[in-house]
């Protein structure tokens, strides 16, 4: 009941007019930096922030809030369309997104990835509304040991990921894992791998890598080719530019996992949504009957990580105003402009505050749909990208790339780093080694490093402490269930094999 | 979006100058580099300093943040010094720019290869326990400690922060001894000791006040040499027993190498300014630091001393240092 | 390429590996393992170094234990095509600094539109230049987004 009248006080305050205005330019604006690599909702939203000074804090909040959920729906479109990340949750949508647009079903990809979003967003705000004291009780009863079993079963999906050789595939997790301890050691100061290099003290960045292995990489392989004609099939007719009711089928349970999970790991502190949408990608895989087709475009590939990305959102909302604890760059800015126009955030907050928490959480309903209408026309335009040229669309795939990069951090380094990482993207091709395990390993590397050391600290050495804890235990058995399942696969198959020839 | 920023800008530039004395005076945008990205504590800080300045038309032109993270402030470092001369950058620094250098042989560019121009902020710390610990004062803690020695945990950043500072000096003053747990955010060090996961934190009183006032957490006792107005019931380390420097987190300007002593005048008079006004004081309120100004000459005594005191601790924190 | 026959780039990525792996343990030794804190900088490193040189091993072994069936040799024109549009990138990228992205990307654009794929020259410079400009106007007029400026000062 209590929930009910703060949600309708909500929607009296998120449908004023100016919100509904400021709502609208903050879905519009975070489509806009989404699509477009490189400049980020946390960049967006701190030059925004001077602006929202003169700003009444509810149409503020709903702004910037908007900008940080809308630019979740635009940040699979290059992923799709080019194979460039522009964000490190994206990184996962470009495996089976750019095989989907390779095979000309692009809009499909691009709605699915659409509806995912919106589906997963409206979940997310749910959650936020529904459990939000209850989940950020959970996510305290979170540490280290749990965070190291939580990224160890992200790890263990790299079996998932593997293609032909699972030793290569191990290895390029390896690797992965070096490239994500290069730079200053957070415990003792100490520099890794670092080659006198100062850019490298602070590490490498997750992009740089994946945009290196995934973009230039493919154009690198597609120049092999002098192909004259255009590149990719699109097909003509809006009817072909969009899911079909079999994909929406198809997508049921990716929707679920992508929502869940997704808000889940947004509510850990330590979570974050690359872990989160690697995370759905790995459990809708390992649960699809169709697994072995998993990166070479099937929609659930797309929709359970896009749902993830945007349900992170509703999550990562939950110990920001229940606790005032913010878990990423972008709620960090956030938190700061609350702090900003007078506000506390802290256990006090919603009690407090409840008009503006509530006309946040009717915003986003109210947004959701706005991007939604917003951005299935966009579909069949973005679709048409596609049939550029091939001698157009490389140098603009390496452009968007380079200026994704650059725009970041302003680095040239960065960019040399990109050349680096493109040349070992195509030789990993080349030697047959998939690059997904590579991301994942350097996308999980650090945290688990960070989570195991903490862990053994807090147990004085004890590696019991992994174990002992209940939720810890339940995951590193899930991951070594993972990691055993396709052996005893193997196992079978060979035992059906030898039955028929004995 | 476009025509909205572009707008800031327009307002800005239709700003009256106001008339200087001095014989130097920016020409173009002022860049204020900062070595967080969006969203950082010194991003935050610097974009409130934009938006003042902006405010009480402190300035002819407009200050910008510009972003230059990575390298744990060596690359910001290194930005400025490669402005060499450049009367139109500065940069806004923190501990961290004098402790990289200390332990990264990679961070070549130390804060004595820079121009001081003013120190801004201190910010004060107290120390927190969960509401519901058996510790009421920082001596039953000590005492918990010493019986348990290694068993207590204390989460906090890396190993070169302040938080493990102050525990490196308490540990030797007192010959207790706990764990202490390095996490890279703010939000997973307070997330462990709000979960029971850790018993102890050095925080910053903004981001403790509000578990204070919801009752989750209780301060033993501050990180400040006097008591602050928020918390008048709380004994300094001093009172409390303690007697061990306070180490500040400090928060100020540098510029970069070689640029005329004018123009050194002009920023040090600007700042002196800046945290004369209301809405500065206002802000370091709200903030709840301490008002630190120091202007050039100060800044440079300051941290030559603050360099060697810091490289004592961390040697005494067996962190190796390589300057 | 048939599972089972022997890839002489198995061979070569397997020792290049190896090598990296016996760089990372090398490294790693030199960093504390275990601390009065608990695990040092040193721990991982060393963990996944060990793993690294094992699996690499693996992959040699398996290769040369393999019979002489001859893998594909490599296609010399082909990867001819792809390293020189990676060095023509590199070139670009070194030319940001001098030039600005926008002269050197559309010096790029050109590169690969002309020389790559044979198209006529006008094709190639109008793609060239209609790119180079898309990007400066999207990014950095319209967005704000600063891109490597040249000496020439855009």
């Amino acid at each position: 009941m209590e929930i009910l009248t703060g949600l309708l006080n909500g929607f009296a305050v998120a449908l004023e007019p100016a919100n509904l205005l400021w709502c609208f330019v903050g879905v519009l604006l975070g489509t806009v930096v989404g699509i477009l690599p490189g400049l980020g909702p946390p960049a967006t939203i701190a030059m925004l922030l001077p602006l929202t000074f003169n700003m009444n804090p509810a149409g503020a909040i709903i702004m910037l809030a908007g900008i940080y959920y809308g630019a979740k729906y635009g940040g699979s479109t290059t992923s799709i369309l080019m194979n460039v990340p522009g964000e490190s949750a994206s990184v996962v949508t470009c495996l089976d997104g750019y095989q989907m647009a390779k095979k000309g079903r692009a809009g499909a990809a691009l709605g699915i990835a659409a509806i995912a979003s919106f589906v997963a967003g409206t979940v997310g705000v749910l959650g936020l509304m529904l459990v939000a004291p209850p989940i950020a009780k959970f996510a305290l009863s979170f540490s280290s040991p749990e965070y190291f079993a939580l990224m160890s079963l992200g790890l263990a999906l790299v079996v998932l990921l593997a293609g032909r050789s699972i030793v290569k595939a191990l290895l390029a997790a390896l690797v992965g894992l070096w490239i994500a301890s290069v730079g200053t050691d957070l415990f003792s100061g100490t520099s890794r791998f670092a080659f006198g290099q100062m850019e490298l003290l602070s590490g490498i960045d997750f992009v740089v890598v994946a945009i290196g292995v995934f973009a230039l990489a493919e154009v690198l392989a597609n120049m092999e080719a002098r192909e004259e004609t255009q590149l990719l099939p699109v097909p003509k007719g809006l009817k072909n530019l969009l899911p079909t009711m079999q994909d929406l089928k198809d997508c049921r349970f990716a929707f679920v996992n992508g929502s869940v999970i997704g808000f889940l790991v947004g509510a850990l502190p330590g979570g974050g949504s690359t872990i989160a949408s690697f995370l759905s990608y790995g459990l809708e895989k390992a649960v699809s009957p169709r697994r072995e087709q998993f990166g070479t475009g099937v929609i659930e590939g797309v929709a359970a990580p896009e749902g993830a990305n945007n349900s992170e959102t509703g999550g990562a909302l939950v110990p920001l105003l229940t606790l005032g604890i913010p878990g990423s760059g972008t709620t960090a800015i956030l938190l700061a402009a609350l702090v900003l126009w007078g506000f506390k955030p802290g256990p006090l907050f919603i009690p407090e505050h409840p008009a503006l928490f509530w006309g946040l959480v009717a915003s986003m309903y109210i947004g959701n749909v706005m991007l939604l209408i917003l951005n299935l026309p966009l579909v069949p335009l973005f679709a048409q990208v596609l049939r550029m040229p091939v001698y157009v669309l490389y140098p603009l795939i390496l452009g968007v790339s380079m200026v994704g990069v650059y725009s970041v951090s302003g680095s040239m380094f960065d960019l040399l780093l990109l050349m680096v990482f493109g040349m070992l993207g195509y030789l990993m091709r080349k030697l047959d080694y998939p690059a997904a395990p590579l991301i994942l390993g350097l996308a999980l590397g650090a945290g688990m490093e960070r989570a195991l050391r903490q862990s053994l600290m807090m147990s004085e050495g004890k590696l019991s402490i992994l174990v002992s804890r209940p939720i810890s235990a339940v995951m590193l058995s899930l991951a070594v269930l993972v990691l055993l399942v396709p052996m005893f696969g193997k196992f079978n198959a060979w035992r059906l094999r030898a039955l028929e020839q004995g | 979006m476009t025509s909205r920023m572009s707008l800031i800008a327009l307002a800005a530039l239709l700003c009256a100058p106001p008339s200087f004395a001095q014989g130097f005076k920016p020409a173009r945008t002022v860049d204020l580099v900062v070595h967080t990205g969006p969203g950082g504590g010194s991003d935050v800080l610097a974009r409130a300093i934009a938006v003042m300045v902006e405010k009480e038309k402190l300035l002819p032109v407009r200050l910008q943040v510009i972003n230059k993270p990575g390298g744990n402030a060596a690359v910001a470092a290194a930005h400025l010094a490669e402005k060499k001369g450049d009367p139109n950058t500065l940069g806004l620094f923190t501990g961290v720019w004098l402790q990289t250098p200390l332990v990264s042989a990679e961070a070549k560019v130390t804060l004595r290869d820079l121009t001081p121009i003013a120190r801004l902020v201190l910010e004060p710390a107290v120390i927190a326990v969960k509401a519901d610990a058996p510790y009421r004062t920082l001596a039953e803690f000590i005492e918990a400690a010493k019986k348990n020695p290694g068993q207590l945990k204390q989460s906090g950043g890396s190993n070169t922060s302040r938080d493990n500072v102050v525990r490196q000096l308490l540990q030797k003053s007192t010959g207790a001894r706990w764990a202490f747990i390095s996490f890279p955010g703010g939000g997973e060090r307070i997330a462990a000791l709000l979960g029971g996961h850790v018993n102890i934190m050095v925080i910053e009183p903004e981001e403790a006040g509000e578990h204070i006032r919801a009752g989750n957490l209780r301060v033993l006792a501050q990180v400040s040499e006097k008591r602050l107005a928020k918390f008048p019931e709380v004994p300094t380390l001093k009172e409390a027993g303690f007697d061990v420097p306070v180490v500040p987190q400090v928060r100020g300007v540098v510029a970069p190498p070689g640029i005329p002593k004018e123009n050194v005048e002009f920023w040090q008079d600007f700042f002196r300014r800046l945290t004369r006004t209301p809405s500065w004081q206002k802000y370091i309120e709200d903030n709840q630091f301490e008002d630190g100004y120091q202007n050039a000459a100060e800044l440079a005594k300051f941290y030559d001393e603050f360099t060697d005191r810091m490289r004592e601790i961390l040697k005494d924190a067996g962190v190796k240092t390589v300057r | 390429m048939e599972e089972g026959t022997r890839k002489p780039g198995d061979l070569w990525s397997g020792i290049a590996l190896a090598a990296l792996a016996l760089t990372i343990i090398i490294q790693a030794r030199q960093w504390e393992y275990l601390g009065p804190e608990g695990p040092g900088p040193g721990f991982f490193p060393l963990w996944y170094g060990v793993a690294m040189l094992a699996l690499s091993a693996l992959l040699i072994v398996s290769h040369l234990r393999r019979g002489y069936a001859r893998g594909n040799a490599a296609d010399w024109p082909k990867l001819g095509r792809a390293f020189s549009t990676w060095f023509a990138l590199a070139v670009s990228v070194a030319l940001f600094k001098p030039l600005g992205f926008v002269v050197s990307f559309a010096l790029l654009t050109y590169f690969i539109v002309a020389v790559m794929y044979r198209r006529p020259l006008a094709t190639a410079a109008l793609v060239a230049v209609a790119s180079a400009g898309g990007f400066y106007l999207v990014f950095d007029l319209a967005l704000g987004v600063p891109l490597p400026v040249g000496v020439l000062g855009f």
